[in-house]
């Protein structure tokens, strides 16, 4: 994985220089952008980072680009920076789905801790992820009766009680518990039911 | 809204138009009906003198008839003769022994009737030459009067003017006589009264008529009220259009507050972003380069381009506020200047804040007749001055009863070719350490307050080559006296 990005969107070149250099000093990479609409087209979505938007810009302003991202499902953290901010103006932003507001001229301290905090939520929202996708591809190599044997397993019942359940020897239950228990990878019982336990819950709720 | 005066004026006119004419109409129906009321006494008592005349000749002949006075030729023997010198009406007395004859042969008939019917009658009526006859038969002598209808009315009671406007005539068998003509015949209006006289002897229908015309229509009493009613109409119009202008500068005051305050907001937002801009990137130039130098090792290059950068944006923030000074640089005060009554921006500006002023219950006292100096100054920049002054006294007033709430202001002459205007207030004063900064800007004693009214007055006033001072009274408020030159005749 690469270092992560910060994209810069400012219009203003000395705001958008000084603020790239001041991120730069943390080791974060800092791509930035002068133009907003040519950031909404041009940056990379698969990135590790965050993004750091002006709310006053001409043409079009930060909150509508924020309500862009939000809307296109971009899942990196937005940071808005604004040089007049309002009550009003900062819960729109909130409501908008900022991670943060800071008003320019703003603080290095803040900026940096606001950053790095963005960039290790989404470092860590993108793991989860991950883990999740894992988890459902997984689950998915189970066969019909497998899953119905790790329902019951996840609901706490006991080989005989799954045995007597689903009219099987519990021998036959031993096995479908062995097989599942390889093909989703999980070490314990805990831990199986950490993992699968919303797959389950998920499944049995759908038809 | 200066249509919609003008239309919402239509319908107080119409009314009171209507109002004249309807109280005109009144006014006329009254005076008709007076009229009426007053011909209809007239023709009453004119009817019962008649009467009575009449009946007096009833009376006379039944008394000549009892008495029977002698018959010999010699006048002392027939005292009836001497009748017409009591009686005017009475022309002549005729009468006919027993055995003897009438002049004229036709009144045996009216005798016979006068006998058969025991009262008088009309022996002969000659109404053609305004006269008749009235006979009674007696034994041994009847008697008969000649009577002239004309001077049978008694005038000198008559209630009328006998050349004035009612006709009065007595009818009998389709003979008429004229008593009084009367005038304008064929008015819009006429009142009619016709009765028989209240004898059987002479039953004569007395017929009294008047015509009314247009001019006998009481048309002063009608003008005075149409013309009450228009000057009434005219006060409420002129009344209804001053409070619409005032009302209309009230709102355009109110509107004007707000747009200047809209226009400073605005400035202040425009302020704040082109500020915000350099000092954004000052401030994280100058940050980058400190966490530059802390590195191990210091990255002095890059240190030194961002010193640079954060010079650089130093300036553009200066420039930036150069800009808008030269911006909202006032013209020169002087320049608008002339002769001005120091009394007139009092005048105005008592008048603009008098709904403040009632509604923090103040009653400003102001010398007003003695403060006639004339000063060298530009009356929107005075009258600017007066009332920031003024405002910022009333609202020293709200942190006091009621009751103690005093603001005066008055005009004095200086010995030294000023004038000065001094307005006080018995307020709480100002704070001995605020004293000092009172004309600084964004120095504000209120919390709302922006703390630029009274550093703009002393700007004004210093451009119009005066000043502007503040001090505290005793026992307690605060006074502004702004002094200026005297205009130079």
């Amino acid at each position: 994985m690469n270092t992560p990005l910060i994209h810069l969107i400012d219009d203003d070149a000395a705001v958008r220089e000084a603020l790239a250099l001041l991120i730069g000093t943390v080791g974060l990479r800092v791509q930035p952008w002068a133009d907003p609409l040519a950031f909404l087209a041009g940056f990379e979505r698969d990135t590790i980072g965050a993004i750091v938007l002006d709310v006053r810009m001409p043409g079009i302003s930060g909150l509508t680009v924020l309500e862009r991202l939000v809307a296109e499902g971009v899942d990196q953290p937005v940071v808005m920076l604004t040089g007049h901010g309002t009550v009003e103006l900062c819960r729109r932003a909130f409501k908008s789905g900022a991670a943060e507001f800071l008003e320019k001229p703003v603080d290095d301290e803040l900026l940096l801790e606001a950053l790095q905090n963005a960039v290790r939520a989404h470092v860590k929202s993108r793991e989860r992820g991950q883990a999740d996708r894992s988890a459902r591809e997984r689950y998915a190599q189970l066969s019909p009766r497998e899953r119905e044997v790790l329902g019951l397993i996840v609901a706490g019942l006991t080989n005989k009680e799954i045995g007597r359940a689903l009219v099987l020897s519990p021998r036959t239950v031993e096995t479908h518990r062995a097989n599942l228990f390889g093909k989703l990878e999980a070490e314990s019982l805990a831990q199986l039911i950490r993992r699968y336990a919303l797959l389950v819950d998920a499944d049995a709720a759908a038809p | 809204m200066a249509e919609r005066s003008l239309h919402a004026a239509w319908p107080g006119w119409l009314a009171g138009a209507l109002v004249a004419v309807a109280g005109a109409g009144w006014i006329a129906q009254r005076d008709l009906d007076r009229q009426h009321d007053a011909f209809d006494t007239d023709a009453r008592i004119a009817h019962r003198l008649l009467s009575q005349q009449v009946v007096q000749h009833d009376a006379v002949l039944a008394t000549l008839a009892l008495l029977q006075p002698g018959s010999s030729g010699a006048p002392e023997a027939a005292p009836e003769q001497r009748l017409p010198a009591l009686y005017p009406q009475v022309l002549r007395v005729e009468r006919r022994e027993r055995g003897a004859a009438w002049p004229d042969p036709s009144w045996q008939a009216a005798e016979a009737l006068a006998r058969e019917r025991q009262r008088a009658v009309i022996a002969d009526m000659d109404f053609a030459h305004g006269r008749y006859t009235l006979l009674r038969a007696a034994e041994p002598t009847s008697f008969a009067l000649q009577i002239d209808i004309a001077r049978m009315a008694p005038w000198s009671e008559w209630p009328m003017q006998r050349d004035g406007p009612v006709r009065v005539a007595l009818q009998q068998s389709g003979q008429t006589v004229v008593l009084q003509p009367g005038r304008g015949a064929g008015g819009p209006w006429r009142f009619d009264f016709a009765k028989h006289l209240a004898t059987d002897s002479q039953p004569f229908e007395m017929t009294a008529s008047r015509s009314v015309g247009f001019g006998d229509l009481p048309w002063f009493v009608m003008l005075a009220w149409t013309a009450a009613v228009a000057g009434v109409t005219a006060a409420l119009a002129a009344w209804r259009r001053q409070r619409a202008a005032r009302r209309r500068a009230e709102e355009l005051l109110r509107l004007g507050q707000v747009g200047r305050l809209n226009a400073l907001g605005e400035l202040a937002a425009g302020m704040a972003h082109e500020l915000n801009q350099p000092l954004a990137a000052l401030l994280a130039n100058t940050q980058a380069a400190r966490r530059l130098l802390d590195d191990e090792p210091p990255e002095l290059d890059t240190a030194r381009h961002a010193m640079q950068q954060a010079t650089l944006q130093a300036k553009r923030a200066s420039e930036v506020v150069e800009r808008l000074r030269r911006a909202v640089q006032r013209p020169d005060s002087q320049a608008g200047a002339r002769t001005v009554a120091l009394a007139e921006p009092v005048r105005n500006v008592l008048y603009l804040l008098e709904p403040e002023c009632t509604r923090r219950s103040v009653v400003p006292r102001w010398n007003g007749a003695a403060g006639s100096a004339d000063v060298h100054a530009d009356p929107v920049a005075l009258e600017q001055i007066v009332h920031n002054l003024v405002m910022n006294g009333l609202q020293a007033l709200e942190q006091v009863p009621p009751a103690e709430r005093e603001l005066a202001i008055e005009v004095e002459h200086g010995s030294d070719g000023t004038a000065a205007l001094c307005v006080s207030d018995s307020g709480p004063g100002i704070a001995a350490e605020a004293l000092p900064h009172v004309f600084e800007p964004f120095f504000s004693t209120r919390s709302d307050g922006l703390g630029l009214g009274l550093s703009l007055c002393e700007t004004l006033a210093a451009g119009m080559g005066g000043t502007l001072s503040a001090r505290n009274r005793s026992p307690r408020g605060a006074e502004f006296r702004l002094t200026l030159p005297l205009a130079t005749a």
